[in-house]
């Protein structure tokens, strides 16, 4: 089956003043229809950054993204603007995504008048009635005279997801949409994001910097880690978080806090050998994560990067030579004369 | 000038009380009676001040107040508790343009709240009412004293100069004419000439700092130059020495050529503000739906800039005022009398300066402009308020 988005390749650069900051490098990724595949990460990893040329709103410093097989570029016309409407972004931040000027009926209202999606100004009245509904958001009509401001933020973020329906769209970039909600609105907010998957037959990409949220909402999806600018490991979810290959994402599952305060204190926690984060200036050499990685292999990981491949022992790929060459992982120890550069 | 032609007169009355009839009517159909009647005055003044350009717009508003007193939001299908197989949303032509007016109704209502609420900026509206009551209405009391009269000159004076008496509240200038008569016609040119600066500058710099900030580039980097290049001139000398060079015969060539000095300063906050604007999510999801650059700039970046423009172009007027008044009062501008930066500039030139009678001649002037300019200000306050969705719909 053709992937509905696939990204080949996709490298992306920001330049700061003259030197180029690699934001993303090498990103293969694939996302078929009515899938949900969630991209974890710290922040500055490049997940917002994947997010947004996945929608469509960045293009690719190199490499290609495909929409249905075919490269976005070479849509021309009327099949470019139904590819762009395709793929649709709901952002972080309630309070800055809608435009304070109008009310929620007129938010609505644009992309169905712009783009005919109904005929009529009834049509149109009726339509973002169940819009709202959809996004439960009800009773509509004490809704759709409000402006932005007048509403709490989990409001706001359904009528930000009700604005990306209004074109029908085949993908939904999720980018951290639950993150600067009320915790105690999150799941209602993700069980609708779930059920409109159902029903509407959208897929859905869910960027989150919270991996138990990411286990939540993409239990039957996958989950795709992302570090420094690179997929290091991607697969089902279940696979990803029950058994996790590349030392970062085992040490991202060590890091979740527990409820339980007893769990929390016996749980096992991963030694990184730095806490810092490198900077995306100075990418390491070889395997971006080997300055921090316990299982670092000297001569290995820091001198070729590792390819995104199956790994034995694995259901998912996973970006790190050791587990890919069989070689496993053994505890980093260092060795004295390596450390002893002191007098 | 423009908007002088048909203001108080007896025609404009009429004009005006016909448009009053309109939201009169619908008041008296409707059992909004105070509204209706407050329509018809606010119709028959508009009238009255400024003809047809006053009276048919007034008559929109006036009747979408009304009708927004009479509407009740529950009589829009959509705003009621069935659900959505009970809720037919088919209407009528009637029934949209009813629902429609009585939207602008309450956007007007909210507006005038926001202006009232505010005390500082209520100040400021009541000042600009005054000064737009006097130069429009003024002239109908009180007639212009124009020639000398040496008739009037007080035993043993040494000059015609007067300080106020009750018959001449302001006192006479020194060929003996009524002060108050030339602060009442004065205002015209100098209030006209500067707002048609303020708003010739805004324009510009409003298109060309957008221009900048989504074209970026070489436009942009070449309208930045452009805008440095003027700011490091300074303004004031510059444009005494081009009002000696050339002659402005015509207060628009004037307004013209403050805008064309004017325009770089708020061009450049335009730009930054622009700048800010585009990167916003909402513009960004607008971009994602494919909805255009025209909606995008209309709609999306315009909307939320529009009470930062419209106070930066009292500013512009401000400044305007106070350039132009500073000319005058070199004698570098060739403008008729009567007009206040005319008086401070004649009142200086016949020694007002060193009379004490001529103080009530000279303070006039001077504190007419000090008074028109902090109205303006202050009325800034208030328009903030009326532009900013956030405050307005407190109400």
């Amino acid at each position: 089956m053709t992937p509905l988005v696939e990204l080949r390749h996709v490298n992306r650069t920001f330049k700061k003043g003259r030197t180029p900051i690699p934001v993303l490098q090498d990103i293969n990724l694939a996302v078929a229809p009515n899938e949900i595949l969630c991209l974890v990460g710290e922040s500055g990893c490049g997940k917002t950054t994947t997010g947004k040329i996945m929608a469509g709103l960045l293009d690719a410093s190199s490499g290609e993204m495909l929409y249905e097989g075919r490269s976005l570029v070479a849509y021309r016309g009327q099949a470019r603007a139904d590819a762009r409407r395709a793929l649709q972004i709901v952002h972080q931040d309630p309070f800055a995504s809608l435009n304070p000027a109008h009310t929620i009926g007129q938010i609505l209202s644009y992309p169905l008048k712009r783009h005919n999606m109904v005929q009529g100004r009834a049509a149109v009245r009726r339509r973002i009635w169940e819009l709202l509904t959809l996004v439960d958001l009800t009773p509509p009509g004490d809704i759709v005279n409000k402006f932005p401001h007048q509403l709490s933020g989990g409001q706001r973020q359904r009528v930000s997801i009700a604005r990306a329906l209004t074109v029908e769209p085949r993908l939904i970039v999720a980018d951290e949409a639950v993150s600067m909600v009320d915790v105690s609105i999150r799941i209602s907010l993700l069980k609708m994001l779930h059920r409109l998957r159902d029903e509407l037959n959208v897929a859905i990409v869910f960027i989150t910097h919270d991996l138990a949220l990411a286990k939540y909402f993409a239990w039957e999806g996958r989950i795709a880690v992302m570090y420094l600018g690179r997929v290091v490991e991607i697969g089902a979810t279940a696979n990803v978080i029950g058994h996790p290959a590349h030392p970062y994402t085992r040490a991202l599952i060590a890091a979740i806090p527990e409820a339980d305060p007893e769990l929390t204190r016996n749980k096992q926690r991963m030694k990184l050998r730095s806490e810092d984060i490198p900077s995306l200036t100075q990418i390491p050499p070889g395997c971006s994560f080997h300055p921090r990685c316990p299982f670092f292999v000297p001569g290995v990981c820091d001198t070729r990067v590792p390819p995104l491949e199956n790994a034995p022992g694995f259901s998912q790929d996973v970006a790190c030579i050791p587990l890919t060459s069989g070689m496993g992982l053994q505890e980093w120890a260092p060795v004295e004369d390596m450390v002893a550069d002191g007098p | 000038m423009i908007g002088f032609e048909m203001t108080a007169t007896l025609s404009g009355l009429l004009i005006g009380m016909v448009c009053g009839l309109v939201p009169l009517i619908v008041g008296i159909r409707t059992h909004t009676l105070k509204p209706g009647i407050m329509g018809f005055v606010a119709c028959t003044f508009s009238g009255f001040a400024c003809g047809f350009l006053g009276g048919i717009p007034m008559i929109l508003l006036a009747t979408a107040v009304v009708i927004s007193h009479a509407y009740i939001d529950r009589e829009d299908p959509f705003t009621s508790r069935a659900s959505i197989d009970e809720v037919s949303f088919e209407e009528s032509w009637q029934d949209f343009a009813l629902r429609k007016l009585a939207g602008l109704g309450r956007t007007v209502r909210a507006s005038t709240h926001a202006l009232v609420r505010n005390k500082a900026g209520f100040l400021g509206f009541l000042g600009l009412l005054f000064f737009f009551l006097m130069t429009v209405f003024g002239p109908s009391f009180i007639e212009y004293d124009g020639s000398a009269h040496l008739e009037r000159r007080q035993p043993g004076a040494r000059s015609l100069f007067q300080g106020p008496s009750a018959e001449f509240p302001l006192g006479l200038d020194w060929q003996g004419r009524d002060v108050l008569s030339h602060i009442v016609y004065g205002g015209r040119t100098l209030i006209l000439t500067s707002v048609e600066a303020g708003i010739i500058t805004t324009i510009i710099a409003v298109l060309l700092g957008s221009m900048a900030a989504l074209l970026g580039g070489v436009v942009d980097q070449l309208l930045s130059a452009a805008s440095n290049f003027i700011l490091t001139i300074p303004q004031f000398p510059l444009l005494l020495v081009l009002a000696s060079l050339v002659n402005f015969d015509s207060p628009i060539y004037l307004a013209l050529l403050f805008a064309a000095l004017g325009w770089p300063a708020l061009m450049r906050a335009v730009r930054a503000q622009v700048l800010s604007l585009r990167e916003r999510d909402y513009v960004q999801a607008a971009v994602a739906l494919d909805l255009g650059l025209p909606h995008i700039i209309s709609r999306e970046v315009l909307p939320n800039m529009i009470s930062y423009i419209v106070v930066n172009m009292i500013f512009s007027i401000r400044a305007a005022m106070y350039s132009l008044v500073g000319l005058m009062f070199l004698g570098m501008v060739p403008l008729r009398e009567p007009d206040w930066g005319m008086m401070i500039f004649m009142g200086r030139q016949q020694g007002a300066l060193f009379n004490t009678a001529a103080a009530s001649m000279l303070l006039s002037p001077i504190l007419a402009i000090a008074l028109f300019q902090l109205s303006l200000v202050l009325f800034t306050r208030s328009l903030e308020e009326i532009f900013n969705p956030r405050l307005r719909s407190g109400v």
